[in-house]
Order: structure tokens, then C-alpha cells, then sequence
């Protein structure tokens, strides 16, 4: 059974003119057998993780566990993982076979083990042919790079796997076939893995579990149905799909309802609210809040008692499975556009014309403080 | 009549195009034909007949090729030529792979003085590094001296520098910068993921030296290879000033044609250090050409550096005694030249006396140099630049023989080329043998190729459709070349011209068997008083030309940065 992986306390500086912290204090911990993916913009730590993780950089303090052993000062070469890179780092001068071959031979098995692992390695991944002609890597497609990268990390059946975007150098279209691939052989395998990437949807696709990461901290850990819908803080929600906010002032609470008033606006929102027990005392009257709204529960009107919000429709764009309205705020010079998304096309409503934006009051979202009520 | 049209239109339509590319193109290729594939052609004949004779079918003859079978003194010049060649390139890799190595990947103070100071002996003549090891390790030389006085204790004494063991020592520390640079550039630039993945999968630190870095720096290790190798086995100027009764195949040549004036002799020795450079090419060509890799992705991130105070502290002394011992030659030089004569410890007879009776003795060779450098720099810039434009522009149908014959005197030893053009021009109708002319033929046939090279890669960099862009806006061919690729592609003529004019001014393998009183130059000046053992004078006068030399390649970094050594490379 693979390990799970515990971090704790993980602080990662950078020494140099300017001295970087890419990780500020780290602790989480990845269940065994997890497909587990690091997600954030450029920047935000999450390869520094991977990498220490790997062994190829060291901490600056902290501790990391595989299951009950501390791996913090293990070099990488010691600690039976595989990792698959962002370019792939195949060998240009070895053929396909030796370099699946390669961790296998550093292990010192005999041939016949190596022919055997080698041939099921590659059914695994769905390239059982290439063998045959067993060229160098260089002669193959992207997408076949990608699977023999994989292969070479998993035949000598390591604990864990790392992923470093993957998937990056890839086209569009092969990166969603090959991201459905990577779970497969991630579940045949079970085994832990790590996998990094700055595409959220890919993230959210893939991961058994995500953690988002920004600026050297971890924001949210949790399910993507947990993230997406839940999202801890206004950063985490516009980072998973698009959210909209609304600043506004909380007028009355009565059990799950509140009543709020927007900024500029003197029409109320009467809203039904889940409340975070934690936090609930935080509600109350009175209190500035941010409203967040995702564009597929947010609706336009052309009729102004149908909505409570007026905008104009900046642009209106058919994007297929929904029409995606860009509006600006009429009340509200300073408000950025707000994003509307909706299953059917506005009858009469064209680019230019006013038209209410109403909530969906079962679906919206209490910010104070850039983190989620 | 309608033929008569027919032809009348068929004229207007011809008047109407732009001859001039063609005129203007064809000079370097007649100049090329006549100065460097005729020559070459005469010289090939000329081996095939004897001294004297007449060159036609009936004279035909082995006999001078014979030699090899029957004199021991061939026999010998062949095989050291053989020995000094494979052990300089053995020697030079062996010291300068760990060297390039331990900059590129080990944290260490003064990384780039290192990469300069390196740099040095390549541009400092290599028989001005022979006879300062001359002074320092010679016959009454100042290290051996010392050696000596500690050997002599347990009953042991250093042998003096001159042979087959002193050509390989100074042959391996003036070509090892080639090793040096080319394999810390591979170290350097190689992609970190490929080391890091490997020792993930646990590969220790020397599987992976052994098994993904050193494999993949092979073909910038055969390329060094194949650099030193010609020129190790081209060089007349280090086994003419250490090799006393020890004969290489440019000294043979030499002693055939200035005691015997036998040039058919001479050539046909020629053709044998040709072929043996052209079986080494044939070599590399088929070692690396397996074993040349497209790299997949272009990393952005560097190599990891070592900072283990073990390994730091190793790489700091290797780095600096090979850059002290290799560095010697100069600070010799420069201490010699302010002495009367250095026999024992330490110089005696401080003097000015060498720099000042320079004027009076070297102005005319001084002259010489800079007139031929700086006429054959600018005529090598030209020819270079038009030949470089048409293989790379024009692409005619036999734009690989061209670019094949352009390149052939870089790996022609210099001595070779003034075989064959003398074998061409020394009788006969044209008689320019002893000219200034003879020798600036030389010079520009033998560095074109750095000029060509230059152009060429500023050219493959330069996007056409600039030139395409102005031809539709209706300029001429000549108009376009002079407005646009022109002013574009010039830092790469600037770079390869003053390249040129730095190895120029130190030419000695040519020149010297080319010179007359008249048109001396000063390496030959030198070479003449080292021969004369006067080494305050050849000092003072190797300073001079080490600091012309240094300005000028210090100008060149100034136009192409620190990529000084690309062009010297081969493809």
C-alpha cells in the first residue's frame, strides 16, 4: 500500500539579492492511494512544493512525511518516487526501452524482469506497440512522449508519483483524452500521487481531492464540488470559475434569512442563507458584506421589476451550452463588469441595451474580509 | 518576321533583368577557383611527378610517396605527428572536460576571470608559448633549475623540455581552451530536468555523469576533438621551436621545400597530413553524427551547483593550477622581455634595451604585419561576406560544393596552403613567389572560412521576408543588399574581420615558408630570434604582438559578446 503524505509546517525560502518565500508554512496531508492536485496561479509555490516533495529542493524548515517516515533530509534518490515533468526530460540518446528501463536498471534487476515490467508498463499506458520499433523518443508524437514519461516513472512500482504540469505541452484536445488517461492509470495503480497545475478545470476534472494555493499558502483544501460551490474565500472562488461580487450592508437576520442592501442600490435582497456555524455570530445587522454570485445563478431581465441590479449589456457572447452576457454596472461607475450566464438567449435584449440583473437567492455567497461567512 | 519579334522581345525581356547579383557574386567564386581549387589541383598533380619534371601523364609517378616506406626520418615524422596529434587531444580532454565541468557546475568566486583569463593561450601565439617554456623548462630553464636542484638530491634530473614530451605539453595547454570552453558551454546549457529525473528514479550522483550527462556533451566533446586535432597536427611553430631532431609532418614540409626547394616532394607529404585529417573527420563525423541529439524541450532553468565544501575546495585548486601552469607563458614573456638573459633562479640584467631598439629593428616587419593583417582582413571580409550571402541567399545548385570549398583551408594545416600556392605560382606565367601579394593570397584563402562562418550564421538568423518585403517594395537587388542585409548581418562581418586580423597577425605556419626579406612579418621576426636565441628580443617583440592580438579580440567581444569562441568553431 502507498503512503500517505503529510507536510507540516513547510517554509521554503529562496536566498538572493532578494530573498523569496515561496512556501510560508505549509501543513496538510494527502490520504493513500489519492489522486491529490496542487493548484494556483504562477507563482504561488505550488511547483516549490512538488519539488520538495521530490527531494530537489530542500526546506528551510519544516517537516514531510511518507506514512510514519520523516523524509525531510532523504535525498530524492532515496526515496522510491516516480515524477513526470512538465517537458517530459526523456533521454534523447536512449531508446524507448532503456528509457523505461532506466529506473529498473538502477535497481539492478535482471533482464528478464526488465523485458517483463518494461512490456506491461507500456500496456499499462496504452502504447504496447511502440516496442516493436523501439525508437528514440524524440521520433514520437507529444502525446506518446507523455505516456512513456509516465511509464518510465511507474515500472519500478514507486510509492508515490509526482506530476509537474503534465500536461502543459500538450494541444487542447489531446490534454483532456490524456487527463482522463492519467486518472485511469492513477486508479489501476492506486498509487499516491501528486499532480500540479495552474489549469483549474483540468484540476477540478482530475483530482480526488485539490489545494489551492496562493502566495506561498494554502487557501482551501477540499473536493472540487466542495471548492467550487463552498469556496472559502473570494480569491479560491474567483480562482475555480468566475464569481462576481456585490459590496453591500446586511439590513436584517431572521434565522436563515437576511436581508441585504446593496451599495448604491435601494432595493433590498431578501436572501436564504446557510450559515457557517462558526462564523454565524458574524452575521448580523448592520455589518458590511461582499456578495458573491456565480454568472449561472445570476439572471437578466429586460423588465425593470424583474431585477434588481440595471446594467448595460456590453457584449453578448454564444458560447454553445450557455450565452454569456458581459454588463456594466449602471449605478455603480467603479463595479467591474459583471459576468451573467444564461441557458437561453435574452428575446430582444442586444449589446448596448439596459436590462436587471436579479440573484438567485438560494445560491449566493456572504464574504466579509475577503474570506467566505 | 514573327521570329524576328520573338528574339527582339526575347532581348528586352533579358536587358530588363538585374545582372548585377551575378556580376557582383561571381568575383569571391573566381577568386575561389583560382587562389585556392587550382592551387590545390597543382599541388595534387605536382606530388605525382618528380622534381623538375613536366606535369603530364607520362611523368606519373609514386616516388614521393615512397619516402614513407624508405626513409626513417618520414617514418618518423609521420608517427609523431601521429603520437603528438591523438595524445595532444587525449591530454586536452582529460584536463580541460574536468575544468569546464567544475565551472559550469561548481559554485565558485572569480567564474567568469576564469572563462577570460582561459581564453588566453588561444589567442596568444602558440610558438611565442613554446619558447617562453623554452625559458622555464629548457636546457638551462628556470623551473627545470629549480626541479633539478630538489631531484638532484635522490639522484634524479628533469630532462629539458625539447621533443616529443615538450610539443605535447605546449601543444595540450595552447589548444585546451578549445576543450575548456566548448565542454563548460555543453555543461552549462545542458537541461537540468534530465539529471533531476534520474535521480528521482534513484540514479547516485556518478550513474548520472556516467550514463545521461556525459553522453549527451559527446558531440560538443567531438567537435573540441576534431578542433584540436587539426590543429595539433597542422602546427609549425611548436615542434619548429621544441622538436630539435624530432620531425612532424609541417616541419618535413617545410625542410623539404626551403633545403631542397622540392615542392613535389613537399606536396605529397602534404596529401599524407590531408588524408590523416580527413580520416579524423571521417572519425568524428561517424562518432558524434550517432549520437547527435534534437533536445526535446529547451530547459529555462540551470543546472544545480555543487556546494559541497569538499568538491568546491577541489575545483577551486584544479581550476587555478591549470590556469596558472597554462597562463606561465605569458608572465614568462613579459618578465623575459625587461631582462638581458634568465639562466638560473632568477632574470638578470634588467633593461629597457628590448623594447627600445624595437624601432630599429622590427619597423619593417612591424609594418609588414599590419599592412598584410589589416589588406587581407578587409579582402577576406569581402570575399567572405559575397560567398557566405550566395550559399546562404542565392542557394544555387552547388551551394554545397561551394560551402565544402570554403571551408576546406580550416582544416588545410597553414603549411599546406603555401605548398600549394607556391606549387601554382611560383613558375610558370604567373610568378608572384616572394611578393606581398603571394602571401595576402594566403592569408585571405586561409581564414575566409571565419568570415563565411560569421556571415553565415548572422544571415540564417536574419528573417528573408525582410528582403522580400523590400524587393516588393521595388528595390533593386543591389539596393536591397546595401540597405537592408547589409547594415543587418554587419556585427557578424565586423566579429569574423577582426577575428581574422587577431590570428593574422600571429600567422606563422603560412608565412614562413612564403616570406622574403622584403615582406618578413613579425612572427616570422620572432620565430628568427628565438631561432637566434635571442629571447629578450623575441620577448619584447611577442609582448607587442600579445597585446595587439588581446585589443583586438577585446574589440571583438565588444561586437558579439562572449561568444568569442563560436567562431572557431567547425559546423
Amino acid at each position: 500500500m502507498c503512503p500517505n503524505i503529510i507536510y507540516k509546517d513547510v517554509v521554503k525560502k529562496f536566498e538572493g539579492k532578494e530573498t523569496v518565500e515561496a512556501l510560508k508554512g505549509v501543513s496538510f496531508k494527502i490520504q493513500q492511494g489519492e489522486l491529490f492536485c496542487l493548484l494556483g496561479p504562477s507563482g504561488c509555490g505550488k511547483t516549490t512544493l512538488l519539488r520538495i516533495s521530490a527531494g530537489l529542493e530542500t526546506l528551510t524548515s519544516g517537516q514531510i512525511f511518507y506514512g510514519e517516515k520523516d523524509i525531510t533530509s532523504i535525498p530524492p534518490f532515496r526515496r522510491n518516487i516516480g515524477m513526470v515533468f512538465q517537458s517530459f526530460a526523456l533521454y534523447p540518446h536512449m531508446n524507448v526501452f532503456e528509457n523505461v528501463a532506466y529506473g529498473l536498471r538502477i535497481r539492478k534487476k535482471p533482464e528478464n524482469v526488465i523485458k517483463k515490467k518494461v512490456t506491461e508498463i507500456m500496456e499499462l499506458v496504452g502504447l504496447p506497440d511502440v516496442l516493436r520499433r523501439n525508437p528514440s523518443p524524440t521520433a514520437l508524437s507529444g502525446g506518446q512522449q507523455q505516456r512513456i514519461a509516465i511509464a518510465r516513472a511507474l515500472v519500478y512500482d514507486p510509492k508515490i508519483l509526482l506530476l509537474d504540469e503534465p500536461l502543459a505541452s500538450l494541444d487542447a484536445k489531446l490534454r483532456r483524452y490524456m487527463r482522463a488517461e492519467i486518472r485511469r492509470i492513477q486508479k489501476t495503480t492506486n498509487i499516491t500521487t501528486i499532480y500540479v497545475t495552474h489549469d483549474q478545470e483540468e484540476a477540478m476534472a482530475i483530482g480526488d481531492r485539490l489545494a489551492i494555493m496562493n502566495s506561498g499558502l494554502v487557501e482551501q483544501i477540499g473536493s472540487s464540488d466542495q471548492i467550487y460551490h463552498y469556496p472559502d474565500s473570494m480569491f479560491v472562488a474567483n480562482f475555480i470559475g468566475k464569481m462576481n461580487f456585490f459590496p453591500g450592508t446586511i439590513q436584517e437576520v431572521q434565522g436563515n434569512n437576511c436581508k441585504i442592501k446593496l451599495d448604491r442600490n435601494q432595493k433590498i435582497l431578501d436572501l436564504f442563507y446557510k450559515m457557517n456555524q462558526k462564523r454565524k455570530q458574524e452575521i448580523r445587522k448592520g455589518k458590511k458584506i461582499v456578495l458573491g454570485s456565480r454568472p449561472e445563478k445570476l439572471t437578466v431581465s429586460t423588465d425593470p421589476e424583474g431585477g434588481l441590479l440595471p446594467g448595460q449589456i456590453r457584449i453578448i457572447q454564444n458560447l454553445g451550452k450557455v450565452v454569456r452576457y458581459e454588463i456594466t454596472p449602471l449605478l455603480d461607475s467603479k463595479n467591474k463588469l459583471i459576468e451573467v450566464d444564461m441557458e437561453e438567449k435574452l428575446s430582444g435584449a442586444k449589446e448596448g441595451d439596459t436590462v436587471y440583473i436579479n440573484f438567485d437567492r438560494k445560491n449566493t455567497l456572504l464574504f466579509s474580509g475577503k474570506k467566505a461567512i | 518576321m514573327g521570329i524576328i519579334n520573338n528574339l527582339k522581345e526575347f532581348l528586352l525581356e533579358q536587358s530588363k533583368k538585374d545582372y548585377t547579383p551575378y556580376l557582383i557574386l561571381s568575383v569571391p567564386l573566381l577568386f575561389l577557383v583560382i587562389f585556392l581549387v587550382w592551387p590545390l589541383g597543382m599541388s595534387i598533380g605536382k606530388a605525382f611527378v618528380l622534381r623538375g619534371n613536366e606535369l603530364i601523364f607520362d611523368n606519373f609517378t609514386f616516388a614521393n610517396f615512397q619516402r614513407f616506406f624508405t626513409s626513417s626520418m618520414y617514418q618518423r615524422s609521420l608517427r609523431n605527428s601521429f603520437v603528438i596529434s591523438f595524445s595532444v587531444v587525449f591530454f586536452t580532454l582529460l584536463i580541460g572536460v574536468p575544468m569546464g565541468y567544475f565551472v559550469a557546475r561548481v559554485e565558485m568566486p572569480f567564474k567568469k576571470l576564469i572563462l577570460s583569463l582561459g581564453i588566453l593561450p588561444i589567442i596568444t601565439p602558440a610558438f611565442v608559448g613554446a619558447f617562453s617554456w623554452v625559458i622555464l623548462l629548457g636546457k638551462q630553464g628556470v623551473v627545470r633549475y629549480m626541479a633539478n636542484k630538489v631531484l638532484g638530491l635522490i639522484g634524479l634530473s628533469l630532462p629539458p623540455i625539447y621533443g616529443l614530451f615538450g610539443i605535447i605539453f605546449t601543444m595540450t595547454l595552447t589548444y585546451l581552451p578549445f576543450v575548456f570552453l566548448l565542454s563548460h558551454g555543453a555543461f552549462k546549457s545542458a537541461n537540468p530536468l534530465l539529471e533531476e529525473s534520474a535521480m528521482i528514479m534513484g540514479a547516485s550522483q556518478s550513474r548520472i555523469l556516467r550514463t545521461i550527462t556525459m553522453p549527451l556533451i559527446l558531440p560538443s566533446l567531438g567537435a573540441a576533438s576534431i578542433l584540436v586535432f587539426i590543429r595539433a597536427i597542422g602546427n609549425f611553430g611548436i615542434p619548429a621551436v621544441l622538436g630539435g631532431q624530432q620531425y612532424v609532418l609541417p616541419t618535413l614540409i617545410y625542410f623539404r621545400v626551403n633545403g631542397f626547394w622540392d615542392l613535389n616532394g613537399a606536396s605529397a607529404i602534404a596529401i599524407l597530413s590531408v588524408i590523416i585529417v580527413v580520416i579524423a573527420l571521417t572519425i568524428q563525423k561517424k562518432v558524434v553524427s550517432a549520437r547527435e541529439y534534437e533536445t526535446i524541450s529547451t530547459a529555462s532553468s540551470e543546472c544545480k551547483l555543487h556546494r559541497h565544501p569538499f568538491i568546491k575546495t577541489i575545483a577551486i585548486i584544479y581550476c587555478s593550477l591549470v590556469l596558472l601552469i597554462s597562463l606561465a607563458p605569458q608572465i614568462t614573456i613579459i618578465t623575459m622581455s625587461f631582462f638581458r638573459q634568465w639562466i638560473g633562479f632568477l632574470p638578470t640584467g634588467f633593461t629597457l634595451e628590448n623594447y627600445k631598439i624595437i624601432p630599429q629593428i622590427a619597423s619593417k616587419a612591424i609594418k609588414n604585419s599590419l599592412f598584410l593583417a589589416t589588406s587581407a582582413s578587409l579582402l577576406t571580409a569581402l570575399i567572405g561576406t559575397l560567398v557566405a550571402y550566395i550559399t546562404e541567399r542565392r542557394r544555387p545548385k552547388g551551394a554545397i560544393l561551394i560551402d565544402f570549398t570554403v571551408m576546406t583551408p580550416f582544416v588545410l594545416p597553414g603549411i599546406v596552403v603555401s605548398v600549394a600556392l607556391l606549387s601554382a605560382f611560383s613558375s610558370g606565367p604567373i610568378n608572384i613567389s616572394g611578393t606581398f601579394l603571394i602571401l595576402m593570397i594566403s592569408f585571405v584563402v586561409r581564414r575566409t572560412p571565419y568570415v563565411f562562418r560569421s556571415v553565415a550564421a548572422s544571415l540564417t538568423q536574419l528573417d528573408e521576408a525582410l528582403e522580400e518585403s523590400s524587393t516588393i517594395s521595388g528595390a533593386s537587388w543591389y539596393y536591397t543588399f546595401r540597405k537592408v542585409t547589409f547594415p543587418l548581418i554587419l556585427p557578424g562581418i565586423i566579429a569574423g574581420s577582426i577575428l581574422t586580423f587577431a590570428t593574422l597577425l600571429q600567422e606563422l605556419s603560412t608565412s614562413i615558408l612564403l616570406y622574403s626579406a622584403k615582406t618578413q612579418t613579425l612572427p616570422i621576426q620572432i620565430y628568427n630570434a628565438v631561432a637566434d636565441g635571442d629571447f629578450g628580443v623575441a620577448s619584447s617583440l611577442s609582448v607587442l604582438l600579445l597585446v595587439t592580438v588581446f585589443i583586438a579580440v577585446y574589440l571583438m567581444n565588444l561586437f558579439v559578446g562572449d561568444s568569442a569562441s563560436s567562431g572557431l568553431k567547425l559546423g
